[in-house]
């Protein structure tokens, strides 16, 4: 079981992820933002983070760019419901490990952390 | 290299550092709305009038009428799309081998039935776009669960007859009128997402369903309450004959009236021992005052709150009624 930081403006997408991961028998972190995501992985690495790109005060790929710079061992799922194809592109390029649009399902998160963690 | 944007909007949320083809491709598909400011470095933020070219690009956006017909016309393609889709086997719909793995065929049907996820669809769109996204999310979504149990079973994949017969609708006359847009929403509706899918672990079975899928803001249809709950009002839970905790419920009293069907976020606060408790649910039962025997407000029906905070709420009572 792993440690995963959960990053979403969003309180019920967080809860939900929340619901979801810890029935799996994964510890979670959580944060409101990009900056309070870099706050929270100064004080505990966590081996995956679920990130939204579209948040206050500092946006998602700002966000994994510095997570990628600081905390390489961090795999990086994006989460997001804003699905341009070539905004998908640039989290990859930029080091994310998978882009799962919103809305999503259970059985989808699940399995890409799953997938996150094992690689 | 070209130029990066940052984009800001009414709720404060950021994007970038974004190429001004990503800004153009969200802005055009209604994805990125309501933006108030931009910035080149992420750090100096104008509105988007002193970008010439977010400008242009917001000023492009289609107008409510042209979108309207836009809508009625991506209706009728969506449905010529799930005819062919009808035609073909399971793995050919979803443009794999046949004989894939059951990850391979989930990996391409979430790509896939994202595209017609109804809620997409906003409030006020042609009502044929909903109905078509819905034919075909539906389509899709028992065409999976198909797919599942024939593997599951050991069995090769074949499409189900009544998977097959989905209805679809005779492609609409192209000079048809268009019908009228409905009325707006009430002022006050707030963003949010769609019903809580929590469940026990592991994972119940999927059905693919709309209301399994999560996470996606609108910012149209729903209301937002937040409610502070104490000792003495914790009757809201207790006190309706029909819209009550033990039905699954909660009656707000409030001189706000909320249509019927009203889809509402409802964030309580319990002040003794405090805690936060965030549901989703629907107006079943509203009274504006026209019956003056029944206390005026809002009945709403929680979707899945979850036993926990269902047990939570009840030991609040009780502790509530000994006081």
């Amino acid at each position: 079981m792993a440690t995963i930081l959960i990053v979403d403006d969003d309180a019920f997408v967080r809860t939900l992820l929340r619901d979801m991961l810890a029935g799996q028998g994964h510890a979670l972190l959580e944060a409101e933002d990009g900056r309070e995501a870099l706050d929270v992985l100064r004080a505990r690495t966590p081996e995956l983070v679920l990130l939204d790109l579209f948040m206050p005060r500092l946006s998602g790929l700002e966000a994994l760019a510095a997570i990628r710079q600081r905390w390489p061992s961090a795999r990086v799922l994006v989460i997001s419901s804003l699905d341009s194809e070539r905004l998908v592109r640039e989290a990859i390029e930029a080091g994310a490990a998978g882009f799962i649009t919103k809305p999503f399902h259970p059985v989808e998160i699940t399995t890409a952390v799953a997938r996150a963690l094992a690689n | 290299m070209a130029s990066s944007y940052w984009i800001g909007d009414a709720e404060g949320r950021v994007l970038g550092p974004v190429a001004l083809d990503v800004v153009q491709e969200l802005v055009a598909t209604g994805r990125l709305q309501d933006v108030t400011r931009a910035s080149t470095d992420g750090n100096h933020w104008a509105p988007p009038e002193h970008f010439p070219e977010i400008l242009a690009l917001l000023l492009n956006a289609p107008k409510p009428e042209a979108l309207f017909e836009l809508e009625r016309q991506e209706a009728g393609r969506v449905w010529d799309q799930l005819r062919a889709m009808q035609g073909k086997l399971p793995h050919e719909v979803f443009g794999i081998e046949e004989g894939a793995a059951v990850d391979a065929y989930r990996n391409c049907f979430f790509k896939l039935v994202k595209r017609f996820y109804p809620d997409r669809v906003r409030v006020q769109a042609h009502p044929d776009l909903r109905r078509a996204y819905s034919d075909a999310f539906h389509f899709l979504s028992r065409l999976m669960v198909h797919i599942e149990t024939e593997l599951a079973a050991g069995r090769a994949v074949r499409a189900m007859p009544a998977i097959r017969d989905t209805p679809v609708p005779a492609p609409a006359p192209r000079l048809a009128p268009p019908a009228q847009p409905p009325p707006a929403r009430p002022e006050g509706s707030k963003a949010a997402m769609r019903p809580l899918p929590r469940g026990p672990v592991p994972l119940p079975r999927a059905t693919y369903e709309p209301r399994e899928f999560v996470g996606l803001q609108r910012h149209d249809d729903r209301v937002e309450v937040t409610v502070r709950v104490t000792a003495q009002n914790s009757t809201m839970f207790t006190q309706h004959p029909l819209v009550n905790i033990q039905s699954g419920g909660v009656f707000l009293a409030s001189r706000t009236s909320l249509p019927l069907g009203t889809p509402v976020d409802v964030v309580f606060h319990f002040d003794n021992p405090a805690r936060e408790i965030k549901a989703r649910g629907r107006v079943i039962l509203e009274n504006a005052g026209a019956d003056p025997r029944a206390p005026v407000g809002f009945g709403v029906r929680l979707v899945a709150l979850p036993d926990a905070e269902k047990s939570f709420v009840q030991a609040f009572l009780a502790r509530a009624a000994k006081r």
